[in-house]
């Protein structure tokens, strides 16, 4: 059971970019419908309340869900799997980058991102609003 | 002491990163300049990564941060593991509370009051770190403005028409953003 956790959200952290929101699914996917180790509406009440809590939302729920499934075995099976991933392929990445900063093309393209990066940021709270 | 700092940084905004990825982060660009460890340029590339890499971003940009601010692996494992201690005992916490209410909670009127109150201050707190992170690095022409507009119109399309219109839900992705915006740089600046 253990190791059938780590496993599942390993691949949940190692397949899913773009956050919290965007693992959602997939978790629903995995821990009701495949494995149907939690009903649905305990699901829904479980996301309710890692989204209420503070912290990072999908180590939130991994945290919910190892608890409710394996003791702190579970737990701690659930946040390595879904950290490990992110953690590892973050520390590749800073590693590599730094040493490119300065190159001609990766600024150019990083000064065409960092507008936009910003622009998300004003879109999410436009949608907070919308959504108050 | 670097380590210590960063530890009780990433602490904070653990137990106060109410609010999902971008509250977590703007906390996370609070510490980061006040302690100025990084600049702000630095700052979004940072943000950039986080939201094209797979995993939590919240996270992403916790463990990046913590190798950027001191340049050493164990600094950005610090940093991601402060940054999880404060979920760990709050949904600790939460579940042991959770199997005793479970069918009441949700309709609690208080719970309800202190949730919105809670997501209002969310919005100011990423409001404001949109704002400071409009700084004269990042936008550093009328080009830089153009983008910033093109792609907030973009990213708002979803918000505002109707979920049944498959194709607007499909412009929510922000790696297609981020990698769009990338080449879009490229194309302009190289």
């Amino acid at each position: 059971m253990v190791i059938q956790l780590f496993w599942t959200f390993f691949k949940i952290g190692l397949f899913t970019i773009g956050g919290g929101y965007v693992m959602l699914p997939f978790i629903q996917k995995e821990v009701v419908d495949r494995h149907h180790w939690i009903e649905e509406s305990e699901f829904y009440d479980m996301i309710a309340l890692a989204q209420a809590a503070p912290g990072v939302f999908a180590i939130n729920t991994a945290i919910f869900i190892g608890h409710r499934l394996g003791g702190w075995k579970g737990i701690i099976a659930c946040i390595l799997g879904a950290a490990l991933p992110s953690i590892v392929i973050i520390l590749l990445i800073a590693m590599c980058l730094t040493g490119y900063k300065d190159h001609p093309t990766i600024e150019a393209i990083f000064r065409g991102i960092r507008p936009a990066v910003v622009a998300m940021i004003v879109a999410a709270v436009v949608r907070m609003i919308r959504n108050l | 002491m670097v380590y210590w700092l960063l530890f009780w940084s990433f602490l904070k905004v653990g137990f106060l990163g109410f609010g999902g990825g971008l509250a977590v982060i703007s906390l996370i660009q609070n510490e980061v300049l006040s302690h100025g460890w990084l600049t702000q340029t630095e700052f979004v590339d940072i943000v950039a990564v986080s939201q094209m890499t797979p995993g939590p971003v919240g996270l992403n940009c916790a463990t990046y941060t913590g190798y950027m601010a001191t340049g050493t692996i164990a600094g950005s494992l610090l940093a991601s593991f402060a940054i999880i201690l404060p979920s760990l005992i709050i949904m600790l916490t939460v579940c042991f509370i959770y199997d005793r209410i479970r069918d009441r909670w949700q309709n609690n009127k208080v719970f309800k009051i202190v949730m919105r109150i809670i997501r209002i201050a969310v919005i100011c707190v990423i409001a404001h770190a949109a704002y400071t992170l409009m700084t004269p690095a990042s936008f550093i022409d009328y080009r830089s403005w153009i983008i910033f507009s093109v792609a907030l119109v973009i990213c708002c399309i979803p918000i505002f028409v109707p979920k049944r219109y498959r194709w607007a839900q499909a412009l929510d992705h922000p790696m297609l953003c981020i990698l769009a915006a990338g080449l879009v740089g490229y194309l302009l600046y190289a």
